[in-house]
């Protein structure tokens, strides 16, 4: 396992490698330059420019700036910001948390969610109540990201008002009061959901269809004829099989949620890295989003690991090799 | 074998009885299909959303019309002249949501077009031939998957910035056949150990004829099943990356560049007119998409009877 998880990260480094080649080319390819984040708008003489890219060697050779850009990568630094004129790492660095806090919760939910209705359908498959949500089911995964979020904010924020439209916090409330955390949480709770709701769908679906399929099996007939009770052998017996192959989802869930993240927080105005990444794209702000590109590249990259690992850590049939 | 059997077991007859035509997979599956309550209610909206998208000159007004800012007619509620009201510059809804739909569609079908002739190409390609071609096409399919889909339409947008939408269907399709190309793969390598591959490769048969000929026909099920998939996430992607502002240029009505206008809470919260009729026919059309593919996938399984 240790041994397969290494040579998984060694193995990385060329496809990182690959990819940053590929960043580099399209920033390159970008109007606009790591010099546009520095430049003084009050001074725009040509020559003053010229010895500015002179002396920021953005007229070296290309291989020469992409091993410079590189190196600044590796040690963290992406450059400047044209907009903010910050540092790229400390404006990621501002926003990430609330990013982080969004797709926890909406991997809290999804699982949660899943794991109810996905339990209860199951086990009383072809009812009212698993008709009930299967209809749900199919409905959100058929309804797209952004009209699940304005249809959520139309009803849940504006016609009954339970929670805000938009935003991450309430103004003028104080941090590390527990008036700060029930308005952070009162503020995640939607996006968290619109975030999630297609991974529930899937996976409540997931597991109910395993669970009939596994209620099928030899070992429940065992379980039936020695008179274990009907609720033990779902809660413990065809639950704990079931519940297994969604476990191993969670690496795909974590590319998938920063990626989502992009629409949900742009809709809900929610100040995370989606949407520092429309607003930099917006405004043309280069060194932000090939920042944030890399980023989110690399780590759909350890995304896929921690599926691969996730995957042979709860099914020992697999042999990871 | 049945056909053995009858014959041995009437000798007697004059003429021997021609045994019952077995029916073609095919034409087992087009049963199973039409029987599909709701594959079959589904595939009627799709076309009738479809047939009035294409009709949607003659049904309201030409698409320059549409375009046409008026405003003594802001934000009119529904009404008989309107059947879904006013935007906020007085367009018909109603008319540009049959235009959105004509745009919406029509790029994702060709994306879906493009996308499964790529992924169908690359994966029959791998498949068959195997060895170092299989490893290199793998090895590149594999890369491309690692870059999420959406940050890089955006970025790639954003480079190409005097795009069209020819630009919006080559940039999408190229970072989303890499799923597509690696089911053709896993089909091909299953289907190519048949006998009947190795007679068509043996009577001297060309790589490509084998393939296009003998192989795919009978991956074709797959390949169906896996368009009508990306049919729906084409149209999700398109209509979100048009939301965003970053597909289709926004003088163009599609239904993402129509809910566009609810980013504006005001009509989000008092104008529902403006935005529900494309969010309703967007999400129908691909719940109505999802169980046609449900419907067909049902169908090619001869395992399944239902």
């Amino acid at each position: 396992m240790l041994q397969y998880t290494i040579r998984r990260l060694i193995g990385m480094i060329p496809i990182i490698f690959l990819i940053s080649v590929v960043v580099f080319t399209l920033a390159k390819l970008m109007p606009g330059d790591a010099l546009s984040g520095k430049i003084d708008p009050l001074n725009s003489d040509p020559e003053y420019i010229e010895e500015m890219r002179e002396k920021m060697g953005l007229n070296d050779p290309i291989p020469v700036q992409y091993v410079r850009w590189m190196s600044g990568v590796v040690q963290g630094d992406f450059g400047d910001s044209f907009i903010h004129k910050r540092p790229v790492m400390e404006l990621i660095g501002d926003r990430l948390p609330n990013t982080i806090i969004l797709g926890l919760s909406a991997l809290v939910i999804t699982y949660l969610l899943a794991f109810l209705m996905g339990r209860y359908s199951g086990r009383f498959a072809y009812s009212i109540g698993d008709y009930l949500i299967s209809a749900f089911n199919y409905l959100a995964l058929a309804i797209p990201s952004f009209v699940a979020a304005l249809v959520a904010i139309y009803v849940f924020a504006i016609n009954l008002g339970w929670v805000p439209a938009s935003g991450s916090i309430g103004s003028g409330v104080e941090a590390g009061t527990l008036e700060y955390y029930l308005s952070k949480a009162k503020h995640t709770v939607l996006p968290a959901i619109v975030l999630g709701a297609m991974a529930t769908a899937a996976y409540t679906q997931f597991l109910r269809n395993d669970m009939i399929e596994s209620s099928r099996k030899d070992y429940v007939r065992t379980a039936r004829a020695k008179g274990t009770k009907e609720s033990a052998i779902y809660n413990k017996h065809i639950l704990r099989n079931s519940i297994i192959p969604i476990v191993t989802l969670l690496g795909f869930d974590i590319a998938n949620l920063f990626g989502g993240a992009i629409i949900t927080e742009t809709i809900f105005t929610y100040p995370g890295i989606g949407y520092l990444f429309v607003e930099s794209v917006h405004a043309r702000d280069y060194s932000v989003m090939m920042a944030i590109t890399m980023m989110l590249t690399i780590l759909t990259l350890i995304g896929n690991l921690v599926a691969d690992l996730l995957y042979g850590l709860v099914d020992p049939r697999i042999r990871l090799s | 074998m049945e056909p053995s059997i009858s014959q041995q077991t009437s000798p007697g007859l004059a003429e021997p009885v021609k045994p019952p035509k077995s029916q073609s997979p095919w034409a087992l599956a087009r049963r199973k299909f039409l029987r599909n309550k709701a594959a079959m209610i589904s595939l009627v909206f799709l076309l009738l959303v479809c047939a009035m998208s294409i009709l949607a000159e003659p049904l309201t007004m030409p698409v320059e019309e549409t375009a046409k800012i008026n405003l003594t007619q802001m934000s009119k509620e529904p009404s008989a002249e309107h059947y879904f009201g006013t935007d906020k510059s007085g367009r018909d809804v109603f008319a540009r949501t049959l235009h959105g739909g004509k745009t919406s569609l029509l790029l994702a079908f060709s994306i879906t077009s493009a996308v499964i002739a790529l992924g169908t190409l690359v994966g029959a390609t791998a498949g068959y031939f195997g060895g170092w071609v299989d490893n290199a096409l793998m090895r590149f399919t594999d890369f491309m998957m690692n870059f999420p889909f959406l940050l890089f339409v955006i970025v790639l947008k954003s480079i190409f910035i005097e795009s069209s939408t020819g630009t919006l269907i080559f940039v999408i399709s190229v970072l989303s056949w890499t799923g597509t190309a690696r089911l053709v793969r896993s089909k091909v390598m299953a289907e190519k150990e048949n006998e009947y591959i190795m007679s068509a490769v043996s009577i001297g048969c060309s790589a490509p004829k084998t393939i296009f000929k003998h192989l795919l026909p009978n991956v074709m099920s797959t390949i169906i099943v896996q368009a009508t998939i990306t049919l729906a996430a084409m149209i999700v992607a398109e209509t979100a990356l048009s939301f965003l502002g970053f597909g289709v240029p926004m003088n163009i009505p599609t239904w993402g560049n129509m809910l566009q206008e609810a980013r504006s809470p005001d009509v989000l919260t008092s104008k529902w007119w403006i935005w529900i009729p494309p969010a309703a026919v967007l999400t129908f059309t691909i719940l109505s998409i999802n169980f046609i593919g449900e419907g067909l996938k049902d169908a090619f399984n001869p395992k399944s009877n239902r």
